[in-house]
């Protein structure tokens, strides 16, 4: 008999599992050189896995959920290391930031918290926020003049928060951080929020407008529009519900139908999508930031004032 | 390729990119598939749920164990399933609680579930099971549930080695031809 021969033979209770080692290895190296018992491989191989289907016995529900969270928890998706990536990226740019800072630097003034050190310190104070929602430990902000240590507080919340989001459950509920009612949202979009709200306060703290990667820019935006008519069912009860269409351009852009799919709306927004986060932030005025509006400026101006205050100040 | 197979390399391409929303997909179209057997297979729902979570889990973890190129993903599953069913059975056998009726050889009722995704297959296969030489169905059941070698499949049924290598191969062969009728398998 020759090697074929042996092989073909065996191909039934090879598909099977059903070889000891040693012919389970020379069929495997048979089967790279003969394209007929490969296919026949294939084929068998492929029949074998079924015979036990006698009856269709659907998982429980509940499984679903608990199958995906074991599976991100072994690899985490890509969308998920592209957003934590991009929160470490913003908490080390502010740390390089606040590294470069002299005493007199820590004691600039600011509108919103007094001073830098007010701003670190509300920062870090809405970072616990999340690592409370995760069960992380949250870390106190110290009550002192002294800029380095509050800086040390607040690193030391962020690399919690970091080291705690790594393994966790993208799609997992939490509250979103923010003065007023705070949204139940993933913590997808919870962590788009740090990453925002970290980058907003490094401007603060410098002064200046920097601008974040595209990618992140979409994120925010798309945060930011999916929040927006819940803000504006708080700021203007009587323009909740109706249909309107913003146009955000520029990388990280896009275009948004609220309610999705409405067929007619009453206004579009156009405006810079890297501008629309800045007003997001409540950074820029509704009044002062450039855009057009073609249809109802009345139910424009209401959505702009919403859109300023998805921030967390 | 077969316009299944097409989507098996697109879903294959997005595990391999780290999409969980291919994994969801996966999960969604053949969670009932593979739990099927892996119940069919532990009579254990316990353990049934873990074999159905280490299978995807394992798509998920190592996609690159999948070759489209080789077969479907949805036959490669099954094989994953009845694998891992299997060496739970193997590990109950060996803590002595596992009772040989768990398992049981002989068909289950033909009674099916409503409305589930894959009774049109389940119905296909024991037809196409139950359609096999009486001999052919013994040799090819009993290495598929209990995992038995083909030297043991010859021994439990005291047959020559190459008699029971035979019905092995003709027993899947006629499957199948048969699944490949019914559009369970490529032609």
């Amino acid at each position: 008999m020759d090697a074929h021969a042996d092989v073909s033979d065996m191909l039934g209770a090879w598909a099977l599992d059903g070889c000891n080692d040693t012919e389970a290895a020379a069929i495997q190296a048979h089967l790279g050189e003969c394209a007929d018992c490969a296919a026949q491989a294939e084929r068998l191989r492929s029949a074998a896995g079924w015979v036990g289907l006698d009856r269709a016995q659907p998982a429980p529900e509940k499984l679903r959920r608990s199958v995906l969270a074991a599976a991100r928890a072994v690899r985490p998706p890509a969308t998920w290391i592209t957003l934590t990536n991009a929160y470490a990226d913003q908490v080390a740019l502010l740390d390089a930031a606040l590294a470069r800072m002299s005493p007199a630097d820590w004691r600039r003034a600011d509108s919103r918290h007094g001073d830098v050190r007010g701003v670190l310190g509300h920062l870090a104070g809405n970072d616990a926020l999340l690592a409370a929602e995760l069960g992380l430990p949250a870390v106190s902000v110290p009550a002192t003049d002294d800029g380095p240590a509050v800086r040390v507080a607040w690193r030391t919340q962020a690399d919690a928060v970091l080291a705690g989001v790594a393994e966790a459950d993208p799609g997992q509920a939490v509250r979103l951080a923010g003065p007023g009612q705070r949204p139940v949202r993933t913590l997808h979009d919870a962590l788009v929020q740090r990453a925002f709200e970290t980058w907003t306060h490094r401007d603060d703290i410098g002064a200046i407008y920097t601008i974040a990667p595209p990618g992140q820019i979409h994120r925010i935006v798309e945060l930011a529009v999916a929040l927006l008519p819940g803000a504006l069912r708080v700021s203007d009860p009587a323009s909740a519900d109706r249909a309107w269409r913003l146009v955000l351009h520029g990388s990280g852009g896009g275009d948004w139908t609220v309610p999705a799919g409405a067929a007619r709306v009453e206004v579009t927004i156009g405006i810079d999508a890297v501008d629309f986060t800045r007003l997001a932030a409540n950074r820029r005025s509704p009044r002062t930031l450039p855009h057009t509006v073609t249809g109802d400026h009345a139910l424009a101006e209401a959505i702009l004032r919403a859109a300023a205050t998805l921030g967390c100040d | 390729m077969p316009g299944d197979r097409a989507d098996d390399v697109r879903l294959h391409e997005r595990l391999l990119a780290g999409d969980d929303d291919a994994l969801a997909e996966a999960y969604d179209r053949w969670s009932t598939l593979v739990h099927s057997l892996a119940m069919r297979i532990t009579a254990d729902h316990a353990a049934a749920e873990d074999v159905t979570q280490d299978v995807f889990v394992h798509l998920w973890q190592h996609p690159d164990r999948y070759d489209p190129h080789r077969g479907a993903l949805r036959s490669w599953l099954c094989l994953l399933a009845r694998s891992r069913a299997l060496d739970w059975v193997r590990r109950r056998r060996t803590q002595d609680r596992y009772h040989a009726a768990a398992a049981a050889i002989a068909p289950m009722s033909a009674e099916v579930d409503d409305g589930v995704v894959c009774q049109a297959e389940a119905k296909a296969v024991r037809e196409a099971v139950a359609a096999l030489p009486d001999r052919q169905r013994e040799a090819v059941l009993l290495a598929y549930y209990r995992g038995r070698t083909y030297r043991e499949v010859a021994r439990d049924l005291e047959i020559p080695e190459g008699t029971a290598k035979w019905r092995l191969k003709a027993a899947l062969s006629g499957l199948a031809d048969s699944l490949a009728a019914e559009g369970i398998l490529e032609r």
